[in-house]
């Protein structure tokens, strides 16, 4: 759970600062005031929450289903804990990066209720690199709880930044914050290329 | 304009020199000899001697020739030097090696620096509790002395710690000045972020695991100072991360591109010390009606503080540690530096004087006792 936290964190400063800048003004449009920004942003995140336990049983029940041995196991997610892991390092110094957010899709909605729950569902499914990480890491779990419990830390990482969302629009230095959380996001991309190592040479030894 | 420039010039005649180097000259007496001298032990004696003298020459030189940087280098250099030498030292006396064990974690053994203050302050702040296996108070680099130390420097001097106080950043200063001209010569901006990156992720790691990761897995200076144990595959792993970092950050990366790498790039103190800038009365300017902006100052900064829109902007980043590079370089003196509060241009000579007293007075009394350990270890061959 602790480094799926970490990489919710990393990435998560990044993800606010991209999709965060799409999902404020749909939150802020036609609002009351403070009271319905929280309740928007508690159904955003509650439906991300949910989302993700959907994965979390998704990825647990292939993992179970295809990864059967522990040594093809650690096999499996060593090579895509490399690759993916390389993919988030490569997209933290890559300069052709689009900072495009996929809840753009969501402003061809008319029903501002729904906007909030459809954001969720579209911003936890932007499949980047640290989500497929978290994937593998939920797919290769034993039990299903502690697949939870690494889309929870993912979750838990990642949501942090946007709880002060409403104030997200009076940052000053956005393009600091980016940079500084696209670089965070590498470095947590090297953490599971050494996890991946880790699990790798494992599977070597025990195999 | 040529007048103009004379009249800003920072040197000295010798007797005024001299006398700006008296105070200096009589409070690094008190302190190096520490008003107990043992004369019967004669290298002692002669280190002791030799680290007063050495000092105090290096600060007349400096008002002396109105440079700053070349003498400052050579005591951080040398400071960095002999500081690793006094704890290897004192690691080989106790241990009888460089490596500790984990029996040496467990009985709080390991010697304190201030690269691990930016882990300890999140579990401080929540636990109450201190994640690094050494000694609070007395013993050999205990932690509240080197918090203290880097609080008081970090406050008075704030990025100017990085060049005036940290016993490691001589190393890659050190390197940056093998070479002549650099190899690499074009380096992103966008990586001198990197250091609130790492800050982020070891601050972040060190709070939830409740141990030092920067130390444990990354520092480049395990590498000359002290290390684990290597004893599995993760501990064979670390000291390869360890000297891979050194090398390439401290020794190979400077040595090719002029400038201090490990320092620009990695360093998670230098991060915070970089935002203490806000804080600090020193700050380096830019006198805009002087500036002809020939970006020679842009050039020569070793830690990419200066940008050409900074200098078109007259103001210098946080990121700049005021170790004088630029201001040595600046053919019009436009840079220099100043006090918060005075315009730039104005007092230029007094800022200067005021800087470099609390700044080489920090690093002469720091520095001061690794120093004479080394030379008294020389002299002790010959003697």
């Amino acid at each position: 759970m602790l480094d799926t936290f970490i990489l919710g964190l990393s990435s998560g400063s990044t993800c606010l600062l991209t999709c965060g800048m799409v999902i404020f003004p749909y939150l802020m449009a036609g609002s009351a005031g403070t009271r319905k920004i929280i309740t928007d942003l508690s159904f955003f995140l509650l439906t991300r929450l949910v989302v993700y336990f959907l994965l979390a049983t998704l990825a647990w029940y292939f993992g179970k289903a295809i990864l059967t041995s522990a040594i093809f196991r650690n096999y499996v997610s060593g090579i895509l804990y490399i690759l993916f892991a390389v993919m988030l390092v490569w997209y933290s110094i890559s300069r052709n990066r689009k900072p495009d957010c996929p809840a753009k899709i969501v402003t061809t909605v008319n029903n501002k209720k729904l906007v909030p729950v459809l954001l969720g569902v579209v911003n936890s499914l932007g499949f980047c690199p640290a989500l497929f990480l978290i994937l593998t890491n939920s797919a290769t779990q034993g039990t299903l709880a502690r697949s939870y419990l690494a889309f929870l830390g993912f979750f838990a990482g990642s949501s942090l930044y946007f709880l002060p969302l409403p104030l997200a629009g009076r940052i000053r230095k956005k393009k600091v914050f980016e940079t500084v959380g696209i670089l965070a996001t590498g470095l947590a991309g090297i953490i599971f290329i050494i996890k991946g190592i880790t699990n790798l040479i494992g599977g070597i030894i025990n195999g | 304009m040529d007048e103009v420039i004379t009249n800003q010039s920072l040197n000295k005649s010798f007797g005024k020199s001299l006398l700006y180097t008296l105070p200096m000259f009589l409070i690094t007496f008190a302190f190096i000899s520490g008003g107990r001298i043992n004369f019967s032990d004669h290298s002692g004696i002669l280190a002791i001697l030799l680290t007063f003298l050495g000092m105090n020459i290096l600060y007349f030189l400096m008002h002396y020739t109105g440079k700053t940087d070349k003498f400052r280098a050579i005591l951080f250099i040398i400071f960095a030097l002999s500081l690793s030498f006094t704890l290897i030292k004192n690691m080989v006396a106790i241990r009888h090696s460089m490596s500790f064990s984990q029996a040496d974690i467990v009985e709080c053994k390991i010697p304190f620096c201030h690269l691990v203050i930016p882990m300890m302050i999140l579990p401080a702040a929540f636990t109450k509790s201190i994640i690094f296996p050494g000694t609070i108070l007395g013993g050999f680099a205990n932690i509240s002395s080197m918090v203290v130390l880097w609080l008081v420097a970090t406050i008075v001097l704030g990025r100017g710690f990085c060049s005036w106080g940290c016993f490691y950043g001589g190393w890659d200063d050190g390197f940056s000045r093998f070479r002549k001209k650099p190899v690499i010569k074009k380096i992103s901006g966008y990586w001198k972020w990197m250091p609130f990156a790492v800050l982020l992720m070891v601050a972040l790691t060190a709070a939830i695991s409740l141990t030092p990761t920067y130390c444990s897995w990354i520092c480049p200076f395990k590498a000359v100072t002290e290390f684990e144990q290597v004893t599995s595959v993760e501990s064979a792993a670390k000291a390869g991360m360890f000297i891979s970092l050194f090398g390439g950050l401290v020794v190979v990366l400077p040595m090719l591109t002029r400038k201090r790498t490990q320092c620009s790039f990695l360093c998670p103190l230098g991060a915070i010390n970089s935002l203490s800038n806000k804080i600090t009365p020193f700050i380096v300017k830019i006198d805009k009606k002087v500036c002809n902006e020939c970006l020679k100052c842009v050039d020569v900064c070793p830690l990419f503080a200066l940008t050409p829109e900074d200098v078109k902007s007259g103001n210098v980043s946080v990121f700049c540690s005021k170790c004088g590079k630029c201001v040595d370089a600046c053919p019009r003196k436009a840079i220099h530096y100043g006090l918060k509060g005075i315009p730039a241009g104005s007092m230029k000579n007094f800022s200067r004087n005021i800087f470099l007293f609390v700044s080489f007075l920090f690093i002469a009394v720091f520095s001061s006792g690794s120093i004479i350990t080394v030379l008294k270890s020389i002299f002790n061959l010959f003697i």
